[in-house]
C-alpha cells in the first residue's frame, strides 16, 4: 500500500477516535459521590468478611462500622459535582477544533520533518537487488560478503582492492591487495598498490611496511615509475633531503618530454632544494601516496594509465584481462558512458559468443556496467 | 515507505495527545459530557499508534535499515537478533520512544479498566497523561527522533555498545521504565485530584493498585540493573552509589513511602494530603531520573549522548510538570479535606514513621547525587560524592526503619499496643539474637557488626513470619484452625509478609557479601593455582576464540573443593570488532547463594595474566530477596479487593454478598 493512502487510513483513524465519542449522545457524567457510596458498601462487606473470618473482633468492627458509616453520611450529603451543563455551543466548537487538530497538526508536522518518499532499504533486500541498480558502496558491501565466504579468490581481492582505496579505506585496502598478491602471485603493479595503500593508511607517511613493498616491485620492474617516485618521497621524509631530490632528478630524466609528471616532480625538487623542512615532500597531511600527488595529477595520472590501456588493447584486442581491467578504470574513474563503451567494445573484440565475452560481461554487471542492447 | 509510516504515526500520536489532554479539560470545565469521553477513546488511539510507531523501529532494527540514522549507529547487520531486538531501547532515542509507548500504555489501560471511576476524575487523569505525553512526544520530535533518515544508506552500522549486548539490556531499561512510567499514573490522579479539589474514595482505592504495580517494576528493574552491573563491568561490586543507579532509587524510596502512606490512606481516610504530595514527588523523582540520565548531565555508560538542546528540553520539561504541579498542590491542598484521626502508636503512626524515614533517606540520597552537579555548576570543580558519605547518611537512617518493619504490621489501626506487639515478637527477637551469636561465634572473619547486621536480617524474616502466625492464630487455636484462618488470610497480608521476608533477604545477602567477601589478586601463568575460601582456582590458560561480532581470549581456570574437581569457570577479555571496543566477560560459578566470581585484567609481560578473584558469600540472595519482594507486591496487586478498585456499578449487589460467606 502507498505511504500515502497508509497515513491517510491512519488519521482517518484518529479522527474517528475522536469524533466517534462526541457524536454519541451521552446522559451525564458519572456521579462522583454515587461513586464513593459503593466504595464504601465494599468496604462494609470487606469488614464483615474481616469479622467473620475473626481478623478483628466486634467492638474494633463497630467502630470502624460507625466509621465507614460517618464517611457514607458525609458522602451522602455532597452536593452533585457534575455541576451545570454547559451550553452547546462552545462544546460544539471545541469539538470541532479537536477533529480538525489532528489532521491538520499531524500532516503540518510531518510534512516539516518528514521524509515521505524515501522508502525503507533492509539491508538484505538491498544487497538482493540487480546489481546495475547498486551504489558503489552497496557493490563493495556484496564483494565483501562474496569475499567473506570464499577468502581465496585472488581475483576478487584484485578488483575490489583499488576500489577500496577510491573510497578511502586504504587498511582495507592494503588487507585486499596482500591478500591479491599471496594468491595470484607477486608482481610490481600489486606491491606498488600495496605500498601506496599501506602509505596512505599512515596517512601519507611512507612505513618500512610501505617501502619493503616498494622495493619487491623495484626489484621486479626496476624501471617502475610509481615505485621510484615513491622511493623518493621517503627519502624526502626520513630528511634526506639531498639524495631525495638525486632521486627525482634521476626520474626526471627518465620521463618523455610531454609526461604531466614532470611537473610535480620538478616542483618536489624545487621545494626539496628550498628548504628541506619547510613544505618537505610527504609532510603534509594529504592521505593519498607521499603527499605529493594532489588529486587533480592523480587523476590525470591514472587517466594516462587508462588512455595507454585503451591504446594497448587497440593493437591487441584479445587481452580478456585487459578488457576487464579497463571496464573497472572507467567505474573508478567514474565515466559509466566510458566503462559501457569499453564493455561494448571487449565483448566485440573477444567475440560476441565466446566465454571470454561473458566472462567480461559478467565482471562488468558486478561493477555495476551493463553491455548496451 | 514502512519506516515513514512508523514516523507518521508518531506525529499523529503527538497530535492525539494533544487532543487528549486539551478537549476533556476543556469538558470538564464546561461540564460537557460529550468533550469528556473524547478522553478514554483518544488515549487508546494513541497508544495504537505509539505502539505501531515502536513496532515499525524494531522491524528497521531487525532488518538493518540503515537508512535510519538510528538504526545505523547502534546496529550491525552481524549482530545476533536478540540484541537487534534490544536495541531498539539501547539507545537514547529508541529508549524515549520507549518510555512513551509504557506512558500510552498506562493511559490506555486506565481508559480501558477505568470505567467504574466517576467519569470526571477518569478525564482528568487522563488530561494529565495526555500532557506528559504530549511533552515527550514533542521532546522526542523535535530533538530525538529515531526516525531521522540518511540518504544514501550506508551499508553497515557502528553496532551497539559491547557492555550494552547482554540479555540485561532485555530486561532492566523496560521494568524500570514500567515502574518510572507507572508512577506517573498516581502522579496524574494526584493532579486531577487538585484540578478536581476533592479526594474520593475511589482516588485511594484507585492509586494503591497503580503504585504496587511500578514499584514491583521499578523493583525488578533495579534489581535486574543491579545484577547485571555485578556480571558486566567486572568490578565485582553491585551497587555504586553511582548518580545514575541513585536515580533510580530515589524514586523507589519514595514510591515504597508512597506505597505505605496509600494503604492508610485507603483503609482510614487519612493522610490524604501527604500521600497526594508523595504521588507528585515520586514521579517527579522519576522525571529528575531520566533528565539526570537523558541530558548527559552525567556522564556514564547510561548517557547514550550528550547534546546540550536534548539536556534544556528536558529541563523545561522537569520544570515544568515538577513546578507546576506543586504550585497547583500549593494552591488547592488547603482546599482538601483531612480524613481520620489517630493515634501515635497505631498502624497508622508506623506508617507515618515509615514514611519519615524513607522519604529522609530519599533526601539524603537526592542530597548526595545533585550535591557534585551543583558544585560543579557554582565554582566549577568537580567533586565527587561516593560511596562513604552514602553508607555514613544512608545505613543510619535505614537501620532503625528496619528495626521497627516488623512491629507495623502487627499494630491495630487507629490505637495499638506496643507492649503487646512485642511480646508477640519475642520468639523472632530471641532467633534473631541466637543468630547474632552463633555468627559472632562460628562464622570465620564474622566482625561485630556482621553479627549485627545478620541478627537484623534474621528479625525481619522472622517478624515477617510471625506477622502470619500471629493472624493466623498460631498457639492460640488448633492446628486445623491455624490452616483454615491461614487460607482465610487476604492476599495483601501474605504480600506484605512476602514484601519484608524479601527485604530480609536482601539485607541479608548484603551483610554477608559485604563484611565477609574474600578478595584475591595475584599474576597467573598457566596452571598456577589460588586459594580463595576453601575452593582452590587453578589457571589453565588463555584461548582464542570467535563470537559472532567479537573476539576474545578465554581465559579458562577449574576449581576444586577439597582437592575435588568442582567445576570450570572461563572468564574472557572481548573485544567488538566494530567499534573495537574491549570488555571484560567475569567467569562466575555459583554454589548455592555464594558465587565465585573471576575477572581477567592485563596480560603481564611473562606470559601471565593479572587474576582478581572474589568469593561472594550469600551474594544472590541480594537479588533474590528483590524478586520476593516483587511477588510480594505482586500477590498484594491480586488481592480482589484491589483488583476490582471500585466496586463496578453494573454488578448487582446480592452477588457480592453471596462471595463473602466462602471465605
Amino acid at each position: 500500500m502507498p505511504f500515502w493512502i497508509t497515513a491517510a487510513l491512519l488519521t482517518l483513524l484518529a479522527c474517528l477516535a475522536v469524533l466517534l465519542p462526541l457524536a454519541r449522545r451521552r446522559d451525564g457524567a458519572a456521579d462522583g459521590a454515587d461513586s464513593d457510596l459503593a466504595v464504601y458498601q465494599d468496604q462494609l462487606a470487606e469488614l464483615d468478611r474481616d469479622l467473620a473470618r475473626g481478623a478483628i473482633d466486634a467492638a474494633e468492627a463497630g467502630e470502624a462500622r460507625a466509621e465507614i458509616g460517618r464517611r457514607i453520611l458525609k458522602a451522602a450529603g455532597k452536593a452533585d459535582v457534575a455541576g451545570a451543563r454547559g451550553n452547546g455551543r462552545a462544546g460544539r466548537i471545541v469539538a470541532t477544533l479537536a477533529v480538525l487538530a489532528v489532521p491538520l497538526a499531524s500532516w503540518g508536522i510531518y510534512a516539516a520533518i518528514g521524509s515521505p518518499n524515501l522508502p525503507a532499504q533492509p539491508l538484505a533486500a538491498r544487497l538482493d537487488r540487480n546489481p546495475a541498480e547498486n551504489t558503489v558502496f552497496e557493490l563493495v558491501a556484496r564483494a565483501e560478503r562474496h569475499l567473506a565466504a570464499n577468502p581465496e579468490d585472488g581475483r576478487g581481492w584484485e578488483v575490489l582492492a583499488p576500489i577500496y582505496h577510491r573510497i578511502g579505506r586504504f587498511d582495507d585496502a592494503a588487507t585486499a591487495w596482500g591478500h591479491a598478491i599471496r594468491l595470484l602471485g607477486s608482481t610490481a603493479a600489486r606491491e606498488v598498490a600495496l605500498g601506496e595503500a599501506v602509505a596512505s593508511a599512515a596517512g601519507g607517511t611512507i612505513t618500512p611496511e610501505a617501502k619493503a613493498a616498494l622495493e619487491r616491485a623495484l626489484a621486479l620492474e626496476p624501471r617502475n615509475l610509481k615505485a621510484r617516485f615513491l622511493m623518493a618521497a621517503a627519502l624526502a621524509q626520513e630528511g634526506r633531503g639531498d639524495e631525495a631530490a638525486g632521486a627525482f632528478r634521476a626520474i626526471l630524466a627518465d620521463l618523455p618530454e610531454a609526461s604531466p609528471w614532470r611537473a610535480t616532480i620538478a616542483k618536489a625538487i624545487s621545494d626539496l632544494e628550498g628548504g628541506p623542512q619547510a613544505g618537505s615532500p610527504g609532510g603534509g597531511s594529504d592521505a593519498d601516496a607521499g603527499g605529493l600527488i594532489s588529486d587533480k595529477d592523480q587523476a590525470e595520472m591514472i587517466g594516462e594509465m587508462v588512455a595507454g590501456l585503451d591504446r594497448r588493447l587497440r593493437e591487441n584486442p584479445g587481452d580478456a584481462a585487459g578488457w576487464q581491467r579497463l571496464v573497472r578504470s572507467y567505474v573508478v574513474l567514474r565515466k559509466p558512458d566510458e566503462a559501457a563503451d569499453a564493455l561494448a567494445r571487449g565483448i566485440d573484440a573477444l567475440g560476441a559468443g565466446s566465454e571470454a565475452a561473458a566472462g567480461l560481461r559478467e565482471f562488468a554487471a558486478g561493477l555495476g556496467v551493463n553491455a548496451k542492447e | 515507505m514502512i519506516v515513514e509510516i512508523g514516523h507518521f504515526s508518531l506525529v499523529l500520536a503527538f497530535a492525539l495527545s494533544l487532543v487528549q489532554f486539551a478537549v476533556p479539560l476543556a469538558g470538564t470545565r464546561m461540564g460537557e459530557a460529550r468533550l469528556v469521553a473524547v478522553a478514554g477513546p483518544s488515549a487508546v488511539a494513541g497508544f495504537a499508534l505509539t505502539a505501531l510507531s515502536f513496532a515499525v523501529l524494531t522491524a528497521a532494527y531487525v532488518q538493518s535499515d540503515f537508512s535510519v540514522a538510528n538504526v545505523w549507529e547502534n546496529s550491525h547487520s552481524a549482530k545476533p537478533l536478540l540484541y537487534k531486538v534490544t536495541g531498539v531501547w539501547g539507545n537514547h532515542e529508541g529508549s524515549m520512544l520507549l518510555w512513551v509507548l509504557i506512558l500510552a500504555f498506562f493511559g490506555a489501560l486506565v481508559a480501558w479498566f477505568g470505567t467504574n471511576l466517576p467519569a470526571s476524575l477518569r478525564a482528568n487523569v487522563l488530561v494529565v497523561q495526555g500532557l506528559v505525553g504530549a511533552a515527550f512526544l514533542l521532546f522526542i520530535l523535535a530533538t530525538s527522533n529515531p526516525f531521522a533518515r540518511l540518504d544514501p544508506a550506508p551499508l553497515e552500522g557502528r553496532d551497539l555498545n559491547p557492555i550494552l549486548q547482554d540479555i540485561g539490556l532485555a530486561l532492566h531499561p523496560p521494568l524500570l521504565y514500567l515502574g518510572y512510567v507507572g508512577f506517573s499514573v498516581c502522579f496524574s490522579f494526584a493532579v486531577a485530584a487538585l484540578i478536581e479539589g476533592r479526594i474520593d474514595a475511589a482516588w485511594a482505592r484507585w492509586v494503591r493498585p497503580w503504585t504496587l504495580a511500578a514499584w514491583v517494576f521499578l523493583t525488578g528493574g533495579i534489581a535486574m540493573g543491579s545484577y547485571w552491573a555485578y556480571y558486566e563491568l567486572g568490578w565485582g561490586g553491585w551497587w555504586f552509589w553511582d548518580p545514575v543507579e541513585n536515580a533510580s532509587f530515589l524514586p523507589w524510596l519514595s514510591g515504597t513511602a508512597l506505597l505505605h502512606s496509600a494503604i492508610v490512606m485507603e483503609k482510614r481516610s487519612a493522610l490524604k494530603i501527604w500521600t497526594l504530595l508523595l504521588a507528585i514527588l515520586t514521579f517527579s523523582l522519576s522525571l529528575l531520573g531520566t533528565f539526570l540520565v537523558r541530558s548527559g548531565v552525567l556522564t556514564s555508560v547510561h548517557a547514550f549522548a550528550t547534546d546540550p538542546a536534548r539536556g534544556l528540553f528536558i529541563l523545561l520539561i522537569l520544570v515544568f510538570f515538577i513546578g507546576g504541579s506543586l504550585s497547583l498542590f500549593a494552591l488547592r491542598a488547603s482546599t482538601l479535606s483531612q480524613g481520620g484521626l489517630f493515634h501515635p502508636v497505631s498502624r497508622e503512626g508506623a506508617l507515618v514513621l515509615n514514611n519519615l524515614f524513607l522519604t529522609t533517606a530519599a533526601a539524603t540520597v537526592l542530597t548526595g547525587t545533585l550535591y557534585p552537579l551543583l558544585v560543579e555548576a557554582v565554582t566549577g570543580d568537580k567533586i565527587s560524592v561516593g560511596a562513604p558519605f552514602f553508607n555514613l547518611t544512608f545505613i543510619p537512617l535505614a537501620v532503625p526503619l528496619l528495626l521497627a518493619v516488623p512491629f507495623g504490621p502487627l499494630l491495630a489501626w487507629k490505637r495499638g499496643d506496643l507492649w503487646a506487639v512485642s511480646q508477640r515478637l519475642h520468639a523472632a527477637l530471641g532467633c534473631a539474637l541466637l543468630a547474632v551469636a552463633l555468627v559472632w561465634f562460628f562464622v570465620d572473619g564474622a566482625g561485630v557488626l556482621a553479627a549485627l547486621g545478620i541478627g537484623l536480617a534474621a528479625w525481619l524474616m522472622l517478624g515477617a513470619l510471625t506477622d502470619l502466625a500471629v493472624k493466623a492464630g498460631v498457639g492460640k487455636e488448633r492446628p486445623a484452625v491455624v490452616w483454615r484462618r491461614l487460607k482465610g488470610l487476604s492476599r495483601s497480608i501474605f504480600g506484605t509478609a512476602a514484601a519484608h521476608f524479601g527485604l530480609g533477604l536482601s539485607v541479608l545477602g548484603i551483610v554477608a557479601v559485604t563484611s565477609l567477601e574474600v578478595e584475591r589478586i595475584e599474576v597467573m601463568r598457566p596452571g598456577d593455582t589460588v586459594e580463595i575460601a576453601g575452593y582452590t582456582l587453578r589457571f589453565e590458560g588463555l584461548v582464542p576464540h570467535r563470537g559472532p561480532n567479537f573476539t576474545e581470549e578465554q581465559g579458562r581456570f577449574t576449581y576444586f573443593s577439597g582437592g575435588v574437581r568442582a567445576g570450570e569457570i572461563v572468564s574472557s577479555k572481548r573485544l567488538y570488532t566494530a567499534r573495537q571496543m574491549p570488555t571484560t566477560e567475569a567467569g562466575i560459578a555459583t554454589r548455592g547463594f555464594s558465587q565465585l566470581y573471576v575477572a581477567l585484567g592485563d596480560a603481564t609481560a611473562n606470559d601471565g595474566v593479572v587474576v582478581r578473584a572474589w568469593w561472594k558469600p550469600q551474594v544472590l540472595l541480594i537479588w533474590i530477596g528483590g524478586l520476593v519482594m516483587m511477588a510480594g507486591g505482586t500477590i498484594s496487586l491480586l488481592d480482589r479487593r484491589l483488583r476490582v478498585g471500585a466496586p463496578s456499578r453494573r454488578r448487582a449487589r446480592p452477588a457480592r454478598s453471596a462471595e463473602a460467606p466462602a471465605e
